[in-house]
């Protein structure tokens, strides 16, 4: 049983943040999660979210010595010392703790209306998902059936990681962005692609993004909403170009 | 008169689904939940919408309630289920003598099945144990605990309930024999208040003997607790079940991007401090390797555990509204104004809200009936709207 | 809904832009661009001030010209270059990704630049200290 020491950065609407201190023992096999909820036995009052532990809902994002990371499905063994910074994630209003509201990050996949959810007959192309048929010679999964947006479990990481959303607070985020190039990839009426085209090009959309390729590294999903974000504007350079020679659509 | 208030302890899917069905019914609904929503059994649990075909030769009633639920919730709820069907795959010549059994349980609670061949299987399930002997398919599902338990209360908030996470009811108000209200600690002010109401639901899955404690009333409780195994690669399409009777690790959940091994069954004493015992792990992955051979190359991703709220009827003649889940008028413990509903599944959640939401109007003296059969859930996502 | 409806991140402090724990190639490439591109704003206001001298005089700017050729500020101009090629390249990268080009290969293609831009400095650099 690793003894651990944990800094955990406390805060409420109305407070000062500080760092408190928590001396816990978990098992060797433990996840960082169970070191949140050991802490959390110490003093019910630290407030976090968690719920699946295992990187499905994407309630339990934080920052683990500055990093933005699933606690549930980061092993200690993963950890560079027995001290541990756990932090809530940043760009977000906190409400106390380690949770932070994520109403508008929500309110935002709502108008993308992107789902993340989906059934085995829309995996690839119509085709019901067959691992071995996404097997490259290497022995790889071919991203592009792979990582693809329905993979997001929400968690808000890419926000947190995105330097962009540290200094604007209009920005629509990577995964709100790659919410839009999904559905714009898969629609196939005319209209709504462009207007989810329109959407993308609005302010706070996808020129809004410098390319600092944050968000791509830090998915805990492996996926690449930086990606979605330059198709989309390459698409959009696409549309402006054809308008000004095709007179315009 | 303005509508009786309701309040509701613990935002499990069952906490949810009660919120949405009495919502829906006019009354003023609180939901209080101590952590985030969804954050205890209900939040990691094994994620299969049941087509009931793991009840249909062992528990038949549990089936039917699994079958038409599930039939139900595909109509209803929008983006939270994984619609991929599942298979029950017969491995040993004692597997394929169960087949008989299966399907006739199947015919008897009417869930749709088609036997494949293996090769049929195999076409569908690469990945599948080349030797299995026969399947059969069910229509199983999937879904994402928090986000099924978020659609109910979203919805339910759209129809004007509260709802408070981290708010942890410490007190139940009590006055002449009712229970008349609950104290609740906010855990993000620090402060204590009272939410009085006319009647008290409790919703606090295997903490509901704690709750009812508060009040000084009696609900044995013996949390039982199962354990998940999470790998790091979906290995599976559909839902992978062993064709047997329910045993530990007989299935293999695909969920998104990850395959989900489970589950086992021990006693626990303190919901909040499930120690995992490492043998639970290990057995997971052999029985998980025994339906798809390819798991034994893959990563675990992680391991989750929740206890089941089992609780011994205070006396086993009075009859239940339910056999499959338990719901206690406590008014047979002296104590009005006190409802407590546990057990059953997250898949038949609403089904179990409806019949709670019959005794709690029944019990207000109200008259209406339940529309959570045909009314649209909202998106999860839109809770925050 | 409207794309702006974000409840503000409480409080923005200044030290969180400078918070790179955690953060990879992509960060710095972004900071560095940002910097260089401040940097060479400012240079242009310089660069104007010293236009300027063109205006008083032939003494002026043959003063100028002199202070021009001393080391330190053949330095200052191998900073400026350096500045220049970072930005220009890095924004050559950023501009062709936002064509799709480059994407996935961003890490390599942001690398492979800075490599030919160590080159164009290294030769610069030689350029301006002989000529
Ligand atoms: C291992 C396992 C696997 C399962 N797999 C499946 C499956 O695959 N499919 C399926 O349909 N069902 C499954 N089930 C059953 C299902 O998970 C449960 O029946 C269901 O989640 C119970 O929900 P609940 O709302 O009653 O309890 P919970 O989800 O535990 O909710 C109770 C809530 O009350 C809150 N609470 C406690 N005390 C207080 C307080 N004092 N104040 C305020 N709030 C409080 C808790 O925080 C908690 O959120 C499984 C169960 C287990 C244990
Ligand atoms: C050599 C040719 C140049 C190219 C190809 C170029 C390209 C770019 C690009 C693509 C960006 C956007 C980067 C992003 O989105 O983060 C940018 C930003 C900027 N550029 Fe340039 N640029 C060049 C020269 C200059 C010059 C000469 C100046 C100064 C006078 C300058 C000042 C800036 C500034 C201030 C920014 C904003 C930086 C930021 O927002 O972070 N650039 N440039
Ligand atoms: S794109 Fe990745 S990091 Fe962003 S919310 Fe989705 S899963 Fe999280
Ligand atoms: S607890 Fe669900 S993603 Fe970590």
């Amino acid at each position: 049983m690793p003894k651990l020491h944990v800094r955990v950065l406390r805060q409420r609407p109305d407070t000062q943040a500080r760092y408190d201190h928590f001396d816990v023992e978990v098992p060797d096999d433990a996840n960082v999660i169970d070191v949140i909820e050991a802490c959390w036995r110490q003093d019910q009052n630290l407030m976090y979210r968690h719920a699946c532990h295992h990187a499905s809902c994407g309630t339990c994002a934080v920052r683990v010595d500055g990093k933005e990371v699933l606690p549930c499905i980061v092993p200690l063994t993963a950890c560079k010392s027995t001290d541990l910074v756990i932090e809530p994630l940043r760009n977000f209003p906190v409400v106390g703790d380690l949770v932070v509201d994520v109403s508008a990050f929500f309110q935002r996949q709502a108008a993308a209306g992107m789902v993340i959810t989906r059934d085995a007959e829309e995996t690839i192309d119509g085709h019901p998902f067959q691992p071995s048929e996404l097997l490259q010679s290497d022995g790889k999964l071919e991203r592009r059936h792979y990582n693809r947006f329905e993979n997001c479990v929400e968690c808000g990481i890419c926000l947190s990681a995105c330097p962009t959303l540290s200094a604007t607070d209009g920005f629509f985020g990577p995964a709100g962005l790659a919410a839009v190039h999904r559905a714009w990839e898969k629609s196939t009426n005319a209209t709504e692609r462009a207007a989810l085209l329109d959407l993308a090009d609005r302010d706070g959309g996808v020129w809004q993004c410098h390319g600092a390729y944050e968000c791509s590294e830090a998915c805990p999903q492996e996926f690449d909403p930086a990606e979605a974000i330059m198709d989309l504007r390459r698409a959009l350079i696409q549309r402006k170009v054809a308008a000004l020679f095709g007179g315009g659509r | 008169m303005p509508a009786p208030h309701v309040v509701i302890v613990g935002a499990g899917s069952t906490g949810a689904a009660c919120a949405h069905d009495l919502a829906l019914r006019g009354l003023r609904v609180t939901v209080v939940e101590r952590g985030e929503f969804s954050n205890a059994t209900t939040g990691r649990n094994h994620c299969l919408l049941h087509s009931g075909g793991r009840y249909a030769v062992t528990d038949q009633e549990s089936a039917i309630e699994c079958i038409d639920e599930n039939l139900l919730l595909r109509k209803i709820m929008p983006d939270a289920l994984e619609l991929n069907d599942g298979l029950f795959v017969a491995l040993t010549e004692e597997d394929l003598g169960f087949k008989a059994r299966f399907i006739a349980g199947c015919e008897a609670c009417h869930i749709p099945y088609r036997e494949l061949t293996p090769a049929q299987a195999l076409a569908r399930e690469p990945l599948l144990n080349p030797k299995l002997l026969a399947a059969v398919q069910v229509p199983d599902g999937v879904f994402e605990p928090w986000r099924f338990s978020m659609a109910f209360l979203a919805t339910a908030r759209s129809n004007g309930a509260v709802c408070r996470s981290y708010t942890e009811v410490v007190e139940l108000v009590r006055q002449n024999g009712s229970v008349t209200g609950v104290k609740v600690l906010d855990r993000v002010t620090g402060k204590t208040d009272t939410i009085g109401c006319d009647l008290v639901v409790n919703a606090a899955g295997p903490w509901a003997g704690e709750v009812a404690g508060f009040g000084g009333i009696e609900v044995p409780v013996q949390p039982t607790a199962g354990i998940m195994v999470t790998v790091g690669r979906r290995m599976n399409n559909m839902v992978v079940n062993r064709l047997d009777k329910p045993s530990d690790g007989d299935i293999v959940v695909p969920q998104r991007t990850t395959s989900i091994i489970g589950t086992t069954s021990w006693t626990v004493t303190d919901p909040d401090a499930i120690d995992i015992p490492p043998e639970h792990i290990q057995k997971m992955l052999h029985k998980g390797i025994e339906l798809i051979p390819e798991i034994a190359t893959v990563t675990t991703r992680g391991v989750g555990a929740a206890a089941r709220p089992l609780i011994k009827r205070a006396n086993e003649d009075e009859r239940d509204v339910s056999r499959t889940f338990e719901c206690f008028d406590h008014k047979r413990d002296g104590v009005e104004g006190f409802v407590s509903i546990s057990g059953g599944k997250t898949t038949t959640a609403r089904g179990m809200a409806e019949k709670l939401g019959d005794l709690v109007t029944r019990k207000l003296g109200l008259s209406v009936a339940c529309q959570t059969r045909t009314t649209q859930l909202l998106s999860y996502r839109l809770f925050y709207a | 809904m409207s794309l702006h409806s974000t409840n503000r991140a409480r409080p923005r402090k200044p030290w969180q832009w400078i918070d790179i724990r955690g953060r990879r190639t992509g960060m710095w490439a972004f900071a560095l661009n940002r910097l260089t591109g401040i940097g060479l704003v400012v240079y242009l206001y310089l660069h104007f001030v010293m236009l300027s001298q063109l205006f008083m005089g032939r003494a002026a700017w043959d003063g100028f010209v002199e202070l021009a050729h001393s080391p330190l500020v053949l330095a200052f101009d191998v900073v400026l270059f350096a500045g220049l090629i970072i930005h220009g390249l890095n924004g050559f990268r950023v501009a062709l990704n936002g064509f799709g080009i480059g994407v996935r290969q961003q890490k390599t293609f942001f690398y492979g630049l800075m490599a030919v831009g160590a080159l164009l400095l290294a030769i610069s650099t030689y350029l301006i200290f002989t000529l």
